[in-house]
């Protein structure tokens, strides 16, 4: 059995199908990252197995269970901060557990237990309005780890944390892995799907691949991916880059182009060149092992973080 | 009883570390009896003044009751939905009806605090009361009327109202507003017609009205709010008001989509 189990999802909304026929098998223990940018219905999808919101059709199942009938199993962390800043991080997940029927020194013990494993042992008794971005999310988490959880869904969880917070967060995660508990990553970011054992792209409400990171990678982007900024962004460096990438496609992002080449090495110096040649001053290039962010532009041939803003 | 407790627990501490909740409910219906209590009362016989001081007292409170109900309350619910609350609490095991309970719950430990603080500022700046045997419990049965009304305008208002700002001004606007209104904050006898019919129709005014009646004396209140119609109509519209917020909460307050 599954510990999630979808089948020809269909959710609607003004008209507009929001997930379209989505598939999805998660075994127990799993961490599964769901990727793509933003109105994607990836969020939708997260609702749904989280029995917030209800599909028009298709089958939902965790452990063989609808969802509303399987919230004992369910451990939510939405997208928004919904930890009370004004109580501190011990009152909040002593509210929880309360609420999962936990209660007096029961409650108390679990919560000890539930800070220490998140790492906030030393900060439990402070106001959660003093925490950082990093340590509410992991504090919100932790509402998520009681005992009899056996499925976990968070919500593009590592939005807004620097990068030190986003690894520390990760490394708590790794942790929560080792307890058969299956996990559901919803994210925009390639670098945070990265990290899970397998990876579903999902746009416009369809699934539109699924493996693990490095199958993705070798079916959907073989090429290498060439950064390059130059002083100024115009047609004419565009139709220079054009002429070096795969299919002639050029990603644009704020920190410049993105092109694709089948032979980076060789093609790099000559682009330089090129670049020089037609009057354009490259200001940083560098070439790099293709990411998940390019194997959805590969499939969709949009930018990820384009697609997302 | 463990949800409901839980709920409880979370929304008072909520409420008593919210300094804007406190200034509202508390601070600014004392700083009103303490300008209403120096300021309005030198043209009356002297004998008379601790009793105008009591019926200001009464109107603070009620009023403090009011933005209890009818800020605090919306600005907990819609705070928790925009937060993402609501959507962790529709994922978890619980039912919609145990948590209005603990959030219904602190608002009257929060109303009855801030009454009681309130009318003790009043009897320490001067107020008396003529009402001192049976008066007492039927004021304490008005002043619960009161809170039901407040709790049900302010259900329907953080039901119907989506962000938090909104429902917080929302709620102080109908408090404010209402209050002004209905010989709250001015004389019943000051009102023009219409207002004054206002006056004995809205619950809270009509309920405040009664409680004056009742602990200041007769004379301090224009008309008679304890006949039967009126007493009738007064629980009946107040009841209704909570019964309409908690059955609007209920059916669209845990709704997300």
């Amino acid at each position: 059995m599954f510990a999630i189990h979808i089948e020809n999802l269909v959710k609607i909304y003004d008209n507009r199908r929001v997930l379209d026929g989505v598939n999805l098998d998660v075994p127990e223990g799993e961490f599964y990252a769901l990727m793509g940018p933003n109105g994607s219905g990836k969020t939708t999808l997260a609702s749904i197995i989280a029995a917030v919101k209800t599909q028009d059709s298709g089958i939902v199942e965790i452990y063989g269970k609808k969802p509303a009938q399987a919230k004992e199993f369910i451990g939510y962390v939405p997208q928004e901060n919904f930890s009370s800043p004004k109580l501190s991080g011990r009152e909040n997940l002593v509210y929880f557990a309360n609420l999962l029927g936990y209660s007096g020194s029961k409650a108390n013990q679990l919560v000890t237990e539930v800070l220490k494993n998140v790492g906030l042992s030393e900060e439990a008794d402070k106001r959660v309005a003093k925490y950082s971005g990093g340590m509410r999310k992991k504090l919100e988490v932790a509402t998520a780890i009681f005992p009899g959880i056996k499925v976990l869904i968070l919500d593009e969880p590592t939005t807004g944390l620097d990068p030190a917070a986003r690894r520390s967060f990760f490394g708590m995660v790794q942790d929560i892995m080792g307890r058969k508990t299956s996990i559901i990553l919803i994210t925009h970011i390639g670098s945070d799907a990265e990290l899970a054992s397998k990876v579903g792209l999902i746009d416009s409400g369809k699934m539109i691949a699924e493996g693990t990171p490095d199958e993705l990678k070798r079916q959907h982007a073989v090429e290498d991916v060439i950064t390059v900024e130059t002083a100024v962004k115009t047609d004419s460096v565009l139709s220079v880059l054009k002429g070096y990438s795969i299919n002639g496609k050029v990603a644009e992002s704020e920190a410049g182009y993105k092109i694709y080449s089948g032979n980076g090495d060789r093609v790099l110096a000559d682009m330089v060149r090129s670049l020089d040649q037609a009057g354009h001053k490259v200001m940083r290039i560098e070439m790099a092992r293709p990411t998940l962010e390019d194997v959805f532009f590969r499939l969709t041939e949009r930018h990820l973080q384009e697609a997302t803003g | 009883m463990r949800q409901i407790s839980a709920a409880y627990a979370k929304a008072v501490k909520e409420l008593l570390r919210e300094k804007a909740a406190l200034f509202w409910t508390i601070a600014w219906p004392i700083i009103w009896i303490l300008i209403g209590s120096f300021s309005f009362t030198g043209s009356a016989p002297q004998q008379v003044v601790p009793y105008i001081k009591g019926s200001i007292a009464i109107s603070m409170m009620v009023f403090a009751l009011m933005i209890a109900g009818m800020s605090n309350l919306p600005a907990s619910i819609a705070g928790d939905r925009a937060n993402g609350l609501l959507s962790k609490l529709i994922s978890m095991p619980i039912k919609p009806y145990k948590d209005f309970l603990g959030r219904i719950s602190a608002v009257i430990t929060l109303s009855l605090l801030a009454a009681a603080l309130v009318i003790v500022i009043g009897i320490i700046v001067g107020a008396r009361f003529t009402g001192a045997g049976v008066e007492i419990p039927q004021a304490i049965g008005f002043v619960f009327l009161v809170i039901c009304a407040s709790a049900g305008v302010g259900l329907i208002t953080g039901t119907l109202i989506k962000n938090l700002q909104g429902a917080i001004m929302t709620g102080v606007g109908i408090a404010v507003i209402t209050s002004a209104i209905s010989g709250l904050f001015f004389p019943y006898e000051g009102l023009p017609g219409p207002l004054q019919t206002f006056a004995r129709v809205y619950p809270i005014s009509s309920a405040q009205a009664s409680i004056v009646h009742l602990l200041a004396g007769p004379d301090m209140v224009a008309y008679n709010p304890l006949t039967f119609g009126q007493m009738t109509l007064t629980i009946v519209l107040s009841f209704a008001l909570l019964l309409i917020g908690t059955v609007l909460y209920s059916r669209l307050g845990w709704k997300l989509e």
